[in-house]
């Protein structure tokens, strides 16, 4: 098994996290530039201490991440992650242009050297307001884009393309990825149609902030829809990303994770976002699954659905271990979900050097 | 109901009388059928908003008699090619479908001064290899699946009699030639008509992956690809296909820079 480390490149300062879109009159640009050095203070530290992986991702104009193109961001870890896979997950594709994304990507192989873990995501729904795109029609749109970002990578001579959603004469990508045929795909599969698509493509899945009781659902569908496909994902196949954090004992990190502030899902809190997107189709067949997801529950509860990892190495370990065991994930991807300062990278430490060895042996 | 504006006629040409379906006024597109013969489609209704659509029922096909006479793509080729002569149409684009694609690039070689760009839909004209799935010689349940991406769409169920089929595959089979056919390709090389070649993304019979040698062999050749079309492309993504046909067909190579404004409000 493998462990990456998942940072948002959150605002630094104080910022109601809780509103969206945020008015910047909260931002400091001083702030935002410390904000940026942690994080990648964060991501070097992890690529030293043996994290297999770094992430990054994308979200726009809240102060939970300072990541609004994951790109520019996993660029500059090209530079300051030497060893580590970089996991973009992901694009918010839908929102996107599939040309310019697969074109980013490319340069991020390149740049990294045929580092890149390419992750598909159709994003949050609060998202699509950004760049006004309706979520009613987020799947078909994921579903174009990803054949266009695939046949991108792969085609060798100039094609156009004629989709429902993009249209473009010409299409031939200077540089091309490293990996061959394509650096790996990964997609969310917390929704069965998601699962089914995953399935039906061959990518990866990953499953974010949820519970493990939910995910086995989602992976158990997604395991029987490739069997159905004719092929059987691997182990690393699967992603699982919670919070984490580690301390010397578990006493010490439940007292630093009891500042975690609850979930927040920035679409069902805002009631003109949510009845809007309700309405349009986006969370598909399994609403109640999609939203319960972001249910707010106590750190206990949390601990104990799996949500977070928390605790001394050794109880990390055995966390850790109980998601490999009911959901046979390969990769698990850990988010600094409370910002400590010296105490969250003193975390990292103790996941790279006491808790990563065990993992590795899963 | 697709063609439903189209008035039918026939000409006499090379010993053969030849049924054709036309609509439309303006530069002329004729339209050369694949395998299972000719079918208009909503493509054909709105390629000929725009241009002179002239959709031929080649000899052998359909209600015509059994064609023994013709013994190549080549000559099938120059028989249409009197074909539109005697219609009285000196200049046209040409647009070939699958099977009909090796005798529209025919035509352009014996003629090439009357055809003014090339149009191939899920050309079989040059295959990677011989032996791949073929509408005519499967089952109607299998046909489907081969040439639509979504069946149950299909407003107009494609169907051919057991008949009809073998007829068909029969004619086909002895003209299309191999799937890398020299002689033929020795020709190609030397065409400079811009050629624009559209494949469905999920065509089993055309595949994509196919595509690439078109480019090679031709001087002047677009590929485009369609997302969610299977092998008929005019049956699963008319509004696409007449679209680009169109453009192309007006335009030539300078389709591929846009003249239509992307302005949202004035």
């Amino acid at each position: 098994m493998k462990a990456s480390l998942f940072c948002n490149a959150q605002y630094m300062g104080s910022a109601p996290h809780d509103i969206w879109p945020l008015t910047g009159k909260y931002y400091d640009p001083k702030v935002g530039v410390e904000s940026f050095q942690i994080a990648l203070d964060q991501f070097r530290l992890a690529d030293e201490f043996g994290f297999d992986w770094v992430t990054v991702a994308e979200h726009h104009y809240s102060p939970a991440s300072l990541s609004p193109n994951p790109m520019v961001l996993a660029a500059a870890l090209c530079q300051v992650v030497r060893r580590a896979k970089i996991a973009i997950l992901g694009p918010t594709v839908p929102i996107l242009n599939p040309v310019r994304v697969a074109e980013e990507l490319a340069m991020i192989d390149v740049m990294s050297g045929g580092r890149l873990v390419a992750g598909m995501m159709r994003g949050a729904p609060n998202e699509y307001m950004a760049y006004n795109i309706n979520p009613a029609e987020s799947r078909e749109r994921f579903a174009e884009a990803v054949d266009l970002i695939r046949r991108s990578w792969t085609e060798q001579e100039p094609f156009g393309w004629i989709g429902r959603y993009y249209d473009y004469p010409a299409v031939s990508l200077w540089p091309r990825p490293v990996q061959n045929p394509h650096p790996p795909m990964f997609m969310s599969a917390s929704s069965p149609e998601a699962g089914e698509f995953a399935a039906r493509n061959h990518m990866g899945v990953g499953f974010a902030f949820t519970t493990v009781p939910n995910a086995k659902k989602s992976v158990t569908h997604y395991r029987n829809c490739a069997r159905a496909a004719g092929w059987e994902p691997a182990p690393e196949n699967v992603i699982y990303r919670a919070h984490f954090h580690i301390a010397e004992t578990d006493e010490q990190a439940f007292a630093d994770m009891a500042t975690l502030p609850p979930r927040v899902d920035l679409t069902l809190n805002n009631k003109a976002l949510k009845e809007a997107v309700s309405k349009s189709g986006y969370y598909g067949a399994d609403i109640e699954g999609q939203t319960q997801r972001s249910a707010t529950r106590q750190l206990a509860e949390r601990i104990e659905l799996g949500q977070i990892i928390v605790g001394s190495p050794e109880t990390a370990i055995k966390q850790v271990r109980r998601i490999r065991d009911e959901l046979g994930a390969g990769v698990i991807d850990l988010f600094v979900g409370v910002q400590l300062g010296e105490r969250t990278m003193r975390s990292i430490e103790l996941f790279g050097s006491k808790v990563l060895p065990h993992v590795h042996e899963f | 109901m697709p063609g439903a504006m189209f008035g039918e006629g026939f000409v006499e040409a090379d010993g053969f009388r030849i049924r054709y379906v036309e609509a439309g006024r303006g530069d002329p597109i004729v339209c050369l059928h694949g395998g299972g013969g000719l079918r208009l489609t909503p493509a054909h209704d709105l390629l000929a908003r725009d241009f002179r659509v002239i959709a031929f029922e080649m000899p052998g096909f359909g209600t015509s008699p059994e064609n023994r006479r013709t013994e190549s793509a080549e000559d099938l080729a120059r028989t249409m090619n009197m074909a539109v002569s005697t219609l009285g149409v000196e200049r046209y684009n040409v647009m070939g479908t699958s099977f009909g694609s090796k005798i529209a690039l025919w035509m352009a070689i014996l003629q090439p001064e009357a055809a003014e760009s090339i149009v191939l839909i899920a050309p079989g004209a040059i295959r990677a290899r011989d032996g791949g799935p073929v509408p005519t010689r499967v089952s109607p349940e299998e046909a489907a699946k081969l040439l639509f991406a979504h069946p149950e769409r299909q407003t107009e169920p494609f169907y051919l009699t057991p008949e009809l089929a073998a007829k068909h595959a029969a004619l086909t089979g002895r003209l299309i030639g191999p799937a890398r056919d020299a002689p033929f390709e020795a020709r190609l090389v030397d065409l400079t008509h811009p050629v624009l070649a559209l494949f469905g993304t999920v065509d089993r019979v055309a595949p994509a992956e196919g595509a690439h040698l078109y480019r090679e062999i031709l001087q002047d050749c677009y590929i485009m690809l369609v997302y969610d079309a299977a092998h008929s492309i005019d049956a699963d993504r008319p509004e696409a296909l007449a679209s680009a046909v169109g453009n192309f067909c007006a335009r030539k190579d300078q389709f591929l820079v846009r003249d239509t404004s992307g302005q949202i409000y004035p």
